[in-house]
């Protein structure tokens, strides 16, 4: 397996401030890579550093195994589509996704071909002589993708480039990028602060936390097993029970976590948890109930379709031991 | 209970009232008295002065011929006339291009790097020389570039007298002094029309978003590329905005060229002496229309050439 990316113990600090701290990382060659994080986790920041935006504090960062610390953004191939997409206003489409060519001295025959190649790729073959401004958002987008991607980057970095789509297209899109993807088999590394998008994605994801990276898996690793209480929490909305709890209902004294679909409502005199319901929130697929019980409030899904309790009603709950997740941090 | 509408408290709501229902007399009101300073005073007079080209003067009486003829514009083509006319052209343009190399770092370092108190301070040196009366600002000038000013006190000092002694030496734009020279009227010219070229450039730079200049390295092209291919582009407007100030002003002024420079004349100094002295309205007047003619020219030229296209 070539290692596409390797971050070796790479820190940048603005000031006073640690944005990035220290963070090891290696993405496999081929990989879709998600960094899941909430803004200001050091996300944007991992991958500025490498497209070249920023420099590292300390640290080594090595793309396919060259060391790139004295390599301008120009001299590195690597390419991005940027979150507002950068496309340049003064160019038409065509000469927006053949810039990178041109730059580098192919001819305007070349050029022109290989820009309505990449047109075509991304579904607008005909928009070439249009101005980035009469287009539409997700059109936008894909110039924005035709433009990096026509110069066969060796990895293609993606900075929350679906932010500002709305949502059935960014649905359409995610699609389109999984499979794009696929078929070039160029590495996507891909920053967001979505966790659907990341879990749905993704080959492996990296969730960052105050500029380190708190857990890196497989989205099933990352979303079953999270490592510790952030992960858990900020991916998916799981329930998270103090170490007192989780030894009440059989497991360690470990703070553990619990997805709310593990949890099954029943009547109080079965269950080895009761509580009472203090709010329902329809999701579509379901419901999520929300049960107090001693020391803890738990998240509940019911599907759609199931009996739903009242609120302020006393209930049970019953999982399967299995579920309960121990993490290994606090 | 309380009631769905608040009371009307006098004839402010009112008078809101009447904007909301009705949004045009509000625009009406607010644009009739401009539209009226600029279609009665200003084009009006300037159309007055179209009028006055086409008349003539009679040779003798010297008395103002109310009839159409082109004879007074045949006129500007007479070699003492052109001359005027071609050394305003060169030194405009001359103007214009050192002013527009001298405000781009300037205007770049201003919208890209200053913050905060830098800003600050950009401002206020760009504005401060704006504040000064422009007299003071050229006699400051004619000390300062005069024989015994302190630029010759100071090429001397350093040794360099001899730079200076070259560039007055040249041919056509040298002299005496700098005081006496082009060259003294078209640095002057560049110092007091600077901040016209920096504003607008900078206005224009600043909207260039960080991440297009981002983009183009990131798609492999160097610095001077970016320079060229994005940055120069989409500064454009702005470059001809300020152009167009540091361009017509320069064509217009008739103050520096007589207290900074040698006997020559400018357009605006020709447009001054004939309308004042010499009494020859039409021919001042189709002086004026000459700078009007170069502008337009200019502008179509620039939009050929696609300066606007980033707009």
């Amino acid at each position: 397996m070539t290692v596409a990316v390797e971050f070796a113990s790479v820190s940048r600090h603005f000031g006073t401030v640690r944005a990035v701290d220290e963070v090891d990382l290696s993405i496999a060659e081929g990989t879709f890579f998600a960094m899941l994080g909430p803004s200001g986790s050091g996300k944007t920041t991992c991958l500025r550093l490498i497209s070249g935006f920023e420099k590292p504090t300390h640290g080594a960062i090595r793309i396919f195994g060259q060391d790139v610390s004295n390599t301008p953004p120009n001299r590195r191939n690597v390419n991005t589509v940027f979150q507002d997409y950068a496309l340049f206003p003064h160019l038409n489409v065509r000469e927006n996704v053949g810039y990178g060519l041109m730059v580098k001295g192919v001819g305007r025959a070349t050029r022109n071909a290989r820009a309505e190649e990449m047109l075509a790729l991304v579904k607008l073959d005909g928009f070439g002589e249009r101005k980035p401004g009469q287009l539409s958002g997700g059109q936008r987008q894909r110039v924005a993708l035709a433009r990096a991607l026509v110069n066969e980057p060796r990895v293609l970095l993606l900075d929350e480039p679906l932010g500002a789509l709305d949502l059935k297209l960014r649905e359409a899109m995610q699609d389109e990028l999984k499979a794009l993807q696929k078929r070039l088999g160029i590495t996507f590394v891909f920053v967001t602060h979505d966790q659907t998008e990341a879990l749905s994605m993704a080959d492996r994801l990296a969730v960052f936390n105050h500029g380190k990276i708190a857990q890196i898996g497989t989205p099933s690793e990352i979303y079953a097993q999270p490592r510790t209480r952030f992960v858990a929490d900020f991916v998916g909305s799981s329930n998270v029970l103090p170490p007192k709890l989780a030894q009440r209902l059989g497991a360690a004294p470990k703070w553990s976590s619990l997805r709310p679909e593990a949890l099954r409502l029943t009547d109080t005199r079965t269950a080895a948890l009761a509580g009472t319901v203090t709010g329902l929130r329809y999701l579509g697929a379901g419901t999520r109930v929300t049960v107090v019980v001693t020391g803890a409030e738990l998240g509940v899904l019911v599907p759609t379709g199931s009996p739903l309790p009242e609120q302020g009603a006393e209930v049970g709950i019953v999982f399967d031991a299995a579920d309960l997740h121990p993490m290994e941090e606090a | 209970m309380k009631s769905a509408l608040l009371p009307e408290r006098g004839p402010g709501d009112r008078l809101t009232a009447i904007f909301w229902r009705r949004p045009r007399v509000l625009l009406l009101l607010l644009i009739t008295p401009p539209l009226l300073w600029l279609g009665v005073v200003y084009i009006g007079s300037l159309a007055a002065l179209l009028l006055q080209s086409f008349y003539s003067i009679d040779e003798f009486s010297g008395l103002v011929v109310r009839e159409f003829t082109l004879k007074t514009y045949v006129e500007l083509f007479r070699p003492a006339n052109f001359d005027i006319i071609r050394r305003t052209l060169v030194m405009s343009a001359s103007v214009t291009l050192a002013s527009a190399v001298l405000a781009f770092p300037i205007a770049y370092y201003a919208a890209r790097y200053a913050t905060g108190r830098w800003k600050a301070v950009f401002y206020l040196g760009i504005m401060l020389p704006l504040w000064s009366s422009y007299l003071v600002k050229v006699y400051a000038w004619k000390l300062i570039l005069a024989k015994e000013g302190i630029v010759t006190w100071v090429a001397d000092g350093l040794g360099l007298g001899f730079l200076l002694d070259a560039a007055l030496a040249l041919p056509g734009v040298g002299g005496n002094s700098l005081s006496t020279s082009f060259l003294g009227t078209f640095l002057v010219f560049v110092y007091v029309w600077l901040p016209y070229m920096i504003l607008p450039m900078q206005a224009a730079l600043e909207r260039v978003p960080k991440s297009m200049l981002e983009a183009s390295a990131d798609l492999g092209a160097s610095s001077a590329q970016t320079f060229r291919t994005v940055i120069l582009p989409l500064a454009m407007p702005g470059v001809i905005a300020g152009s167009i100030f540091t361009f017509s002003l320069t064509m217009g002024d008739y103050i520096i060229p007589q207290i900074v420079g040698t006997s020559a004349r400018f357009i605006g100094l020709a447009v001054y002496q004939l309308q004042g002295t010499a009494g020859n309205l039409p021919l001042a007047a189709a002086f004026a229309v000459v700078p009007i003619i170069i502008m337009l020219i200019y502008l179509s030229l620039a939009k050929r050439a696609g300066a606007f296209d980033a707009l």
